[in-house]
């Protein structure tokens, strides 16, 4: 469905991406995992088209994404909820919603999809009125991933959706990306807490300074030792 | 050639054309001295723009106003003629260039002032109708006539000139040196002041009042939060940005001779802030270049190419060229110059770089190192002395204790009634789910927002209704959940913003420099250093802040907190998204704090592995009520904290990571 092929990004002489392979299937939950500054964030931009790929071809369902601009590559039904605040910090949590379905037409489904972001994150409804701003650190990272479920997008990208969130919500949103997984929405998650992410996740891939440096089915990444070191933190 | 000896060479070539240039201009015929010293007026305004808008970061679209002030000062106190109450007692134009300077600085204040709450859009609005209001009023005090029921205490005073001006204007009087017939003379005092700002302007820039500035042009709550008074800050970056052109503004009515207010209109100051933009917002060089450059092309440039074109009119036998003036034109080249460099070059032509600068060597980022474990002996040792020095004798009463405090938001309720205890020397972890508080607290605590109930009490003494940088100094320091850096400062200046509130030096020490500045200066740069050095970020002093990956932004907020000299540390969750080893090295460093400086520390924390690990006590928060206090352990059983917050995984997720530590 997604893929990237020896994909080189700069940010102007700093190599962010150094020849990256990795490739997405329909109906996977696919996880990157890695240190901070290896190169996951800049994954997710360069598939969105908010920075550009000096080599390397990025495609999605065998269209090239690359030369598209971001706009028509969300169109095309991906989504991403981004990480750190990127809400709208004027509009209401309804307003901030409402305009994750902007580029659908469906109106019926954009109101049980209202409803589902509503049943997945019930202090988005007790808020529901409230400008973006206002929320909590924590509450901003939940109206982002309901703003991006919004879209209904054939893939999702999420970036770090359990950062800011109480244990019990990181349990609750774990649940709930297998929940939109199980309803047949493929997603590349993007995690520093990568204990749980591979145990949701069907594939991983581990990034070290812009490189692949490991890719494996998510169980056998759960008993490498490399991922327990570095990335579960197990002595 | 060293790099030493060449910029010499450049500096002696600079000074001789500077030196030379009204000489050779006469010798050659080219008429342009005047311009040149005119445009050199302008480099002066320019730079008092540039502190406002490039340093403060605060729109200013009627400064114009304040080059008016100062051309008036001079006019009404230097004029042999005017019908003013001080007429016939024309000062010397060397008193009046400072009683100037020191009118429109106290303008500054005065505007300054009610426009502190605002920023932006609104601020913009309020100086371009003060910029309106002052022309508006020299028109108008020209003919002054006050009748209270038939007494007439002022008849017909004309204390401006009004729509005529002011003219003469005395000029300078120096033995011996014609000011009245040539414009040399003129170049060369207007050259002095040019200079003498442009130094002062260097050294300021580079001082604790210049990183004030840049600090508050950032993010002004971080400044706050940082130590820095934003209040006093804003205000000298008007009352000084305002001297400039009190300055700028008699010289100008002087070398005119008359001066009427047609000349302060609000072009002017449309004009200013486009040299300020072009040469690029905050780079001194830049706002030079950009005066220069738009004077010389308005006074010199186009008059010559009219004449050229026109010659190539007649030799052509083209009329519609023979009677072109493309004077007429100016504003259509403004604009068009302008937009040009706004598309291609957006941070002005000299502007500061905000990308990495191209480097050899950048090929392993050393972003993917992980970050150096904390070590005892790289705390600094003044940090030590200086923390230990400030705590106050008394042991044993807590640092920070909190009664009763409430805040609400509208209707909602976000703390309510909240207890907390610091002891001295503890680390308490504060938790609760998302949205329950917890920044709120911090927020109030710091001073960010006030509480509607309650009693804060640091150190023994109430916190209560004092500014979040009296905080600071007092010894609380903190970061925040979103890291709020001052993105395009480098890493180094970060850290010596926060040094800010314990470094002393004021205007006058910065721009002279004497030898216990000097000493200050360089001591406030080592200890920086040390700081850089002790959370691992030694060799990044000079990238932008906004360059460092996610883990170096985070202890580069800590590093800054610590330049502030707590004795109590506000973490607002410090691990968000750090990976386990990161996480581990976060945690140690502030084990270490705790245990070598005796910091006491606040902890928002939702790792569980963390806050359960180092807490000596947490409380948790939901809906703005306390839950529940106790021992970590105490916590981990609640059946309130389980339910609200923990959950049932985080005991497997406990047991899966820690049980081999």
């Amino acid at each position: 469905m997604l893929e990237l092929a020896d994909v080189h990004t700069y940010y102007g002489n700093i190599r962010a991406l150094r020849g990256l392979t990795l490739s997405v299937q329909r109906g996977e939950i696919v996880t990157l995992i890695g240190a901070n500054g290896a190169g996951k964030t800049t994954t997710l931009r360069t598939i969105l088209g908010t920075v550009r790929p000096r080599s390397g071809t990025v495609s999605f369902n065998g269209q090239r994404l690359d030369t598209l601009a971001t706009d028509r590559i969300v169109r095309l039904g991906i989504a991403q909820s981004p990480e750190g605040r990127r809400i709208f910090p004027r509009m209401t949590v309804l307003e901030n919603l409402e305009l994750g379905a902007f580029a659908r037409a469906d109106h019926d489904g954009i109101a049980s999809d209202l409803e589902r972001a509503f049943t997945l994150f019930p202090r988005l409804r007790e808020r529901i009125a409230q400008k973006g701003g206002t929320l909590s650190g924590g509450e901003q990272q939940m109206l982002a991933i309901g703003r991006a479920l919004m879209a209904r997008p054939g893939l999702l990208l999420l970036d770090e959706p359990s950062m800011n969130l109480s244990p019990i919500l990181v349990e609750t949103i774990f649940r709930i990306i297998q929940d939109i997984n199980g309803q047949g929405t493929t997603i590349l998650l993007v995690e520093q807490n990568a204990r749980m992410a591979l145990r949701v996740a069907h594939r991983g891939y581990v990034i070290q300074t812009g490189r692949i440096v490991l890719q494996d089915s998510a169980a056998e990444l759960l008993r490498s030792d490399i991922v327990r070191k570095t990335y579960l933190g197990e002595k | 050639m060293t790099l030493s000896a060449r910029r010499a060479v450049n500096w002696t070539a600079l000074v001789a054309v500077l030196i030379l240039y009204p000489f050779v201009d006469r010798a050659i015929g080219l008429h342009a001295v005047h311009a040149v010293s005119d445009g050199m007026i302008y480099v002066l305004l320019a730079l008092g723009l540039n502190i406002v808008v490039g340093y403060a970061g605060l729109l200013d679209l009627g400064y114009a106003a304040f080059f008016a002030i100062g051309a008036y000062a001079m006019g009404l106190l230097n004029s042999p003629v005017l019908g003013s109450p001080l007429y016939g007692h024309a000062w010397s134009f060397w008193l009046c260039i400072w009683i100037a300077a020191a009118v429109s600085a106290l303008l500054g204040l005065v505007i300054g002032a009610p426009t502190l709450r605002v920023r932006g859009d609104y601020l913009a609005i309020i100086t371009l109708g003060f910029g309106e209001i002052i022309p508006v009023a020299i028109r108008n005090l020209g003919d002054i006539t006050i009748d209270i029921g038939g007494w007439r205490p002022v008849v017909r005073l004309n204390l401006t000139g009004g729509e005529n001006g002011v003219n003469p204007v005395g000029r300078p009087y120096l033995p011996g040196v014609p000011f009245e017939t040539d414009p040399i003379p003129w170049y060369f005092l207007i050259l002095v002041i040019g200079a003498a700002s442009v130094w002062a302007m260097y050294r300021l820039q580079d001082s604790r009042l210049g990183r004030a500035w840049m600090a508050i042009r950032e993010d002004e709550t971080a400044a706050d939060c940082t130590g820095v008074n934003p209040i006093t800050t804003k205000l000298l970056a008007f009352a000084l940005g305002a001297s400039f052109s009190g300055f700028a503004g008699s010289v100008y009515a002087a070398k005119l001779q008359a001066i009427t207010p047609g000349a302060f209109e609000f072009q002017v100051s449309i004009m200013l802030l486009c040299m300020v933009v072009l040469g690029g917002a905050g780079s001194l060089g830049g706002v030079v270049l950009g005066a220069m450059l738009i004077t010389v092309f308005d006074r010199v440039l186009l008059t010559q190419m009219t004449t050229l074109v026109r010659l190539v009119g007649r030799t052509l036998g083209v009329p519609a060229l023979v009677s072109i003036d493309l004077t007429l034109w100016r504003w259509f080249f403004f604009g068009l110059g302008l937009a040009l460099v706004m598309l291609l070059r957006p941070q002005g032509l000299l502007g500061r770089r905000v990308r990495p600068v191209a480097d050899a060597d950048v090929d392993e980022p050393a972003t993917a190192e992980p970050a150096p474990p904390p070590r005892v002996e790289a705390i600094p040792g003044w940090l030590r002395e200086r923390v230990v020095a400030g705590a106050p004798a008394r042991d044993g009463a807590p640092i920070l204790e909190v009664r009763g405090i409430t805040k609400k938001f509208g209707g909602v309720i976000a703390l309510n009634g909240i207890d907390l205890v610091v002891p001295r020397g503890a680390i308490i972890g504060l938790i609760g789910p998302n949205g329950a508080g917890k920044t709120t607290f911090f927020n109030v605590v710091t001073g960010l927002s006030a509480p509607d109930e309650g009693h804060i009490t640091f150190e023994g003494r109430s916190l209560v209704g004092l500014r979040p940088n009296a905080i600071v100094a007092r010894g609380i320091a903190r970061t925040f959940q979103s890291i709020r850096l001052f993105p395009y400062m480098t890493v180094l200046e970060n850290v010596l913003v926060g040094e800010n509130c314990r470094l002393t030096s004021s205007v006058a020490g910065a721009v002279l420099r004497p030898a216990s500045v000097v000493a200050e200066e360089a001591r406030a740069r080592e200890r920086a250093r040390s700081l850089l050095a002790f959370v691992g970020l030694v060799d990044k002093g000079d990238d932008l802040a906004r360059n460092l990956p996610y883990g170096d932004q985070r202890r580069l907020e800590i590093a800054r907190a610590l330049a502030t000299e707590p004795r109590l540390l506000l973490l607002d969750e410090p691990t968000a998204g750090m990976n386990p080893n990161e996480t581990e090295t976060l945690t140690r460093l502030i084990g270490l704090l705790r245990r070598e400086l005796a910091l006491s520390i606040l902890l928002i924390e939702h790792d569980m592995q963390v806050v359960m690990g180092i807490s000596d006590r947490i409380t948790v928060l939901d809906y703005g009520t306390r839950i529940a206090e106790g021992t970590p352990a105490e916590i981990q059983r609640h059946p309130r904290v389980i339910e609200a917050y923990l959950g049932t995984g985080y005991e497997q997720e406990l047991a899966a990571r820690g049980t081999t530590q």
